[in-house]
């Protein structure tokens, strides 16, 4: 039997299937954005508008249908309330009508957990970077079983930070590639470097970015921004990784699909004996077989069991209050 | 010159060694292959350099700190410390004495009153002599500024690492010393309370 896993925490709305952790489909429909952002409420509607062809893609890609189906995952959150419901209601909705069970996902567990899978590692050392988190996370027993956070932004994610220097750049925000390609052949300017402990903080930087737009080549700045965020999360995770002694490392997320990033961690894990993993791009990006796969270890580890009544939406949903029970 | 690896942190390599005869460690900021030469120097040469001054103004300030004997570029060359981490002692369940507690405060209000934040304050970086006189140790990655958030974090950190008995004598300690200890107080209570805080633990 496979299960289905519904993601909708931000503009991207995806379905996978999973069999015994085989991923059989993974599709998706992601909302194009625009110079100006995302309007919550549109995002929702352009889901809304779209889920049941994206079900049945993802039913014809996997080669089965409904009755297959032994329990469905959803992303419970972090993420965009409007967007979350989406994939909420229609989980509750299939599992109601269909008699399948249901689990509440953490969007950010899901990342590293697909991330791990296809890597095969145990226990590694995680850096999530997507827009709104910036994480670094590992596994420890006490005082439950969970990822805990040992280093994360102080204020605003470098996704975040990447796409609304690339919209003051006249670029489209897209996870830091169109600052990536800007950044070729730039030269280097000293940007403010905010790190502490493993903590870090963008904003700084961010300001300080835009502002030398003007005056500056826009290609030195970009260069000099992506080196000082990269570094910054570099120098954090290189901590984390000294201090835990823990044998791999894995990036993951949106941001986890940025070359020079996934470049400068391999030197990070190479120089303390660790292995490094990160999953292909279509898994970096949001997905529904992430989602898929934490609700087959959930309904695997047999711990817990949901009702449709417990299952709502968390836009503040943290990756460290999530029991993990496989 | 004989040299000793004595620790590899993810900051810096550390040695034993000798400097002008005197018993020495050299800490040893090596580069970074991660990050951009630029990038790498200019942060090597402003955390050694930083380190080496605000040692010298937490000595100035009556703290027990070990001496910067010289400095290079990316390399610092500090007196030799024959004494314990706290953090290991504590880890053999080694006791703690409310005394070595009491001056750990004492120490911390001291730095604070000169203006410095340690940014590490932790068990790791407090080591007890023979004599049982603790140590303050590793400003690198300390600052001088008036932030009260700073410095209520240098309590956080310690709150964190060590059991209540110890904090509070920790605490008096402190407060004997430190002029702004009502703030930071008030400040790091606040720090607790925030959301973020609340499930890292």
């Amino acid at each position: 039997m496979a299960v289905i896993g519904i993601e909708s925490s931000a503009h991207t709305l995806g379905i996978g299937i999973i069999e015994d952790g085989k991923i059989l489909a993974n599709v998706k429909r992601m909302y194009p954005i625009s110079d100006k952002g995302m309007i919550p409420m549109r995002v929702a509607d352009f889901h809304v508008r779209g889920v049941r062809k994206l079900l049945r893609e993802a039913f014809s890609t996997a080669g089965m249908g409904i009755e297959d189906i032994e329990a469905i995952g959803y992303t419970m959150g972090p993420g965009i309330g409007p967007c979350l419901s989406v994939g909420n209601i229609t989980a509750k909705t299939l599992a109601s009508k269909y008699h399948i069970k249901i689990y509440p996902v953490n969007h950010a567990v899901a990342h590293i957990e697909i991330a791990k899978h296809l890597n095969k590692f145990s226990d590694p050392l995680a850096l999530y970077v997507s827009g709104g988190n910036s994480q670094i996370l590992g596994i420890t027993d006490e005082p439950f079983k969970h990822y805990r956070v040992y280093g994360e932004t102080f204020d605003i994610g470098v996704g975040n930070m990447l796409d609304n220097f690339a919209r003051a750049a006249g670029l489209k925000p897209a996870w830091g590639s169109s600052v990536a390609k800007l950044a070729i052949g730039g030269h280097y300017i000293p940007m403010p470097y905010t790190v502490k402990g493993m903590d870090f903080a963008f904003t700084g930087l961010q300001t300080k970015a835009v502002g030398m737009l003007k005056g500056s080549s826009p290609s030195d700045v970009a260069f000099s921004l992506q080196e000082t965020a990269f570094s910054m999360l570099c120098e954090a995770t290189e901590r984390a990784l000294a201090l835990l002694g823990k044998k791999s490392l894995l990036v993951c997320g949106g941001v986890a699909q940025s070359q020079r990033l996934k470049e400068m961690l391999q030197h990070v894990a190479g120089s303390h004996g660790a292995k490094f993993g990160f999953a292909p791009d279509q898994y970096n990006a949001d997905n529904g077989a992430m989602i898929a796969l934490v609700a087959e270890k959930m309904l695997g580890s047999g711990k817990h069991s949901y009702g449709i009544e417990d299952c709502g939406v968390r836009q503040d949903y943290r990756a460290d209050s999530v029991e993990i029970t496989w | 010159m004989a040299m000793k690896l004595m620790a590899k942190g993810s900051e810096a390599e550390v040695y034993r060694t000798s400097a002008f005869g005197i018993d020495a460690i050299l800490k040893d900021r090596k580069p970074k292959a991660y990050r951009i030469k630029e990038l790498d120097e200019s942060i090597r040469s402003a955390r050694t350099r930083s380190e080496a001054k605000i040692t010298y103004i937490a000595d100035s300030a009556g703290v027990r700190v070990p001496n910067v004997l010289f400095a290079k570029r990316y390399q610092l060359f500090i007196t030799y410390i024959d004494g314990s981490q706290m953090s290991t002692m504590m880890q053999q369940g080694k006791r703690i004495s409310k005394g070595m507690l009491v001056q750990v405060g004492k120490y911390l209000g001291m730095l604070h009153n000169a203006g410095i934040s340690h940014g590490d304050f932790t068990p790791a970086n407090i080591l007890i002599d023979s004599k049982g006189e603790p140590w303050i140790i590793d400003f690198g990655l300390s600052s001088i500024s008036d932030s009260i958030e700073e410095k209520a974090l240098d309590l956080l950190l310690m709150k964190r690492s060590i059991d209540s008995a110890s904090y509070a004598y920790f605490i008096e300690g402190y407060s004997s010393k430190a002029r702004a200890c009502k703030i930071v107080l008030m400040r790091l209570s606040g720090i607790e309370k925030r959301g973020r805080y609340n499930e890292r633990s």
